[in-house]
């Protein structure tokens, strides 16, 4: 999963962006709305986390400009203020969920989650194809039940595809979500893992479609 | 002297130096007019009588010229006689109260005839003409003039009396009086009446500007009227610019407590996240000091916002009030996946800030969308004397100790784990109460139809003392 954080308070960027870090996620940071808006046209982000008490204007400001560009992408906002008439601001300029500082990372992981999965579709937080599973609150994946160790990448990687599945993702959309923007792979990297993935949990779950990109598929359904 | 009669006189005096303007204006003037009018009719009757009088005694010294000049002595220089009659018949009917009489030294010489057998008295005298007021025969009150002559041709000093009724005197002064009175009566009704007039008029503008000042008090304006009078602008004047500070006051002990939290929360944002690095032993005790700190900050944020709302607040329509929290959570709602009901009676209104409304709102609904499984519901009612706000939802529900426990402060709810991530505290519920305390209203917190906790709030529609304070900080 990969987050645009927007906050202006270095500590807080810092020690929220290794939180998240630390929990899989890829994080890309920046301090201003401004930057934020250039990232969010130029950039793929499956969530953005969006301070609202930023240097170059309002939060909000930004997401309703967002919104009215047709930009629709989950966005967790990150608020100070206790008035609700500020919360309901947020809201109606566009904010899909808020948290409120003082937050526990727990709290903001499980919103962001929460967000992209409904962003995808899907509402059960345990995501099912098969009999693969993927908890998206843990993180953990399971097949037939027994658990499967990942690397971060692959568990980013399998993540982004159960979520689409059974859509076709592109190469570059998943170099796009995977990957951070400063080390984006060649398309050979993303086959390399792909390979280990198919070696974890079988050659058939993970269809490459030449020219299209891949498709995670239910086996068990095809059978 | 005993206590009561301490008592009485001061609370009196109290309650005359406390009466309204009008009151006291209206009976500064009724004690004129019992004082004065009186007054008037007294120097008016008197001055009547006196100059009643003094036309009555020139009668009658002119009836006693008549007399004295049809006075003769005869030959002998010893009897008197009258030569003509004074032409007034009244001196001819017995007792008629019209008498005269010549006397020498006691001897009596002539009488008119209604004198009959009787005598006028002859007080002690002084020469020249005299007026008395004597009793004349049958005790009647006469008015009595007199003089001592010397007649040529007759040896001593002989005196003449000439006396007529004060009865009808007496008549017509009383029918003086009696006009008088009436007259003075009418005058003081409708002096009364005018002067109430006046006063209606001069204190209209007074009126006006208390009922300005109800208006401001109940939220109804923002401002004083000040178009009055010179001496009244002033005041209205000088009582909008205390208004005026007094919100600026409360504005900006908002802002300042707002900035204060708002500084504050990011650093302990950075401390909890980082904090959550350690080993739980060690991580324990710095977030339950990280939690006192928000939750003071919380606490003196969410009073300070609460302090000038009851003030000043009108009668504001709940629908309009809640409007954007209901939208806003709906929508957050359906990205939660869950269910969210809401009716909000368009007619419902009550007397509270919009902004404590939407706390209040806000708070009870972000608690039921934390712990519902699958439908939260809001409900707004006009009911008798009141306005009650239900929130509802299919979660858990709470227990009594729990209830009990989530209105105390800062008691902290978030014991549903990790799993959920649902941080926060109950809080939220103690802010609610800090409201309900300021606006006199009450929280219930009971088993909701949708099977799991319901809040039920009851707002009177004027707060019973809108300038109470909010439950004593805790922390």
């Amino acid at each position: 999963m990969k987050v645009l954080l927007v906050e202006d308070d270095a500590a807080l960027a810092k020690a929220l962006g290794d939180a998240l870090r630390d929990a899989g996620l890829l994080v890309e940071a920046t301090a201003t709305g401004r930057e934020a808006d250039y990232l969010v046209r130029t950039e793929r982000y499956d969530t953005v986390i969006l301070d609202l008490g930023l240097p170059d204007g309002d939060g909000t400001r930004w997401l309703s400009q967002w919104r009215e560009d047709g930009i629709d992408l989950p966005v967790l906002v990150l608020t100070a203020r206790e008035r609700w008439s500020d919360k309901a601001a947020g809201f109606s300029a566009g904010a899909d969920d808020y948290v409120v500082k003082p937050f526990e990372t727990a709290e903001v992981l499980f919103r962001l989650r929460a967000l992209v999965r409904r962003s995808h579709g899907r509402a059960h937080p345990v995501i099912r194809i098969g009999e693969l599973t993927l908890d998206t609150h843990s993180g953990s994946v399971t097949l037939a039940g027994r658990p499967i160790t990942l690397t971060a990448q692959e568990s980013r990687l399998l993540s982004y595809l159960m979520h689409a599945s059974p859509r076709i993702v592109s190469r570059a959309e998943l170099a796009e979500h995977v990957y951070n923007r400063d080390h984006e792979p060649d398309s050979n990297v993303i086959d390399v893992q792909i390979s280990r993935l198919r070696r974890k949990f079988g050659r058939g779950r993970i269809e490459t479609l030449r020219g299209q990109g891949y498709r995670l598929v239910d086996l068990e359904a095809q059978a | 002297m005993t206590p009561g009669g301490m008592s009485r006189p001061t609370r009196w005096t109290r309650r005359v130096r406390l009466a309204p303007l009008g009151v006291r204006l209206l009976l500064a003037s009724l004690l004129l007019v019992i004082v004065l009018l009186p007054l008037a009719g007294f120097g008016l009757t008197y001055n009547f009588r006196q100059s009643a009088t003094a036309s009555f005694d020139s009668r009658l010294e002119s009836q006693l010229n008549a007399l004295l000049a049809g006075i003769q002595v005869d030959n002998l220089g010893r009897r008197l006689q009258l030569n003509r009659s004074l032409g007034d018949a009244r001196f001819d009917r017995v007792y008629s109260g019209w008498y005269w009489q010549i006397t020498d030294g006691d001897d009596l010489m002539l009488t008119s005839r209604s004198l009959w057998d009787q005598r006028l008295p002859v007080p002690a005298h002084d020469n020249g003409v005299n007026v008395y007021a004597v009793d004349g025969p049958r005790n009647e009150g006469l008015r009595m003039i007199e003089r001592d002559i010397r007649l040529p041709g007759h040896a001593n000093e002989i005196h003449v009396a000439l006396a007529g009724s004060t009865r009808e005197l007496d008549r017509e002064v009383g029918r003086f009086e009696r006009l008088l009175i009436m007259s003075l009566a009418t005058f003081g009704v409708l002096l009364l009446a005018g002067l109430a007039l006046q006063m209606r008029w001069g204190l209209a503008p007074l009126r006006r500007m208390s009922a300005n000042l109800r208006a401001v008090e109940e939220g109804e304006a923002e401002r004083l009227d000040t178009q009055l009078p010179a001496e009244l602008k002033e005041l209205a004047l000088a009582m909008n610019s205390v208004l005026e500070r007094d919100r600026r006051l409360i504005e900006r002990g908002r802002a300042a407590a707002g900035n204060l939290a708002h500084a504050l929360k990011t650093p302990v944002s950075v401390l909890k996240t980082l904090s959550e690095r350690f080993p739980a032993e060690q991580r324990q005790p710095i977030n339950t000091e990280l939690a006192r700190i928000d939750d003071a900050v919380r606490h003196h944020l969410a009073r300070a916002s609460a302090a000038g709302g009851a003030a000043f607040s009108g009668r504001v329509s709940i629908a309009k009030a809640i409007e954007p929290v209901v939208q806003g959570l709906a929508r957050l709602a359906q990205r939660r996946g869950l269910r969210f009901e809401s009716y909000v009676d368009p007619l419902a209104a009550a007397r509270i800030d919009p902004q404590d409304l939407q706390e209040l709102t806000g708070n009870l609904l972000e608690n039921a969308l934390r712990w519902a499984e699958g439908e939260v519901s809001l409900t707004v009612r006009q009911v008798d004397q009141g306005v009650r706000l239900r929130v509802e939802d299919d979660g858990p529900g709470m227990t009594q100790a729990q209830s009990e426990a989530a209105l105390a402060r800062g008691v902290r709810l978030d014991a549903r784990g990790s799993g959920s991530g649902s941080g926060g505290s109950g809080l939220g519920l103690a802010i609610v109460e800090d409201l309900m305390a300021l606006y006199g209203g009450t929280l219930r917190l009971e088993r909701a139809d949708l099977g799991g906790l319901a809040a039920d709030v009851w707002l009177p529609v004027s707060p019973v003392s809108p300038h109470g304070d909010p439950a004593p900080g805790g922390t």
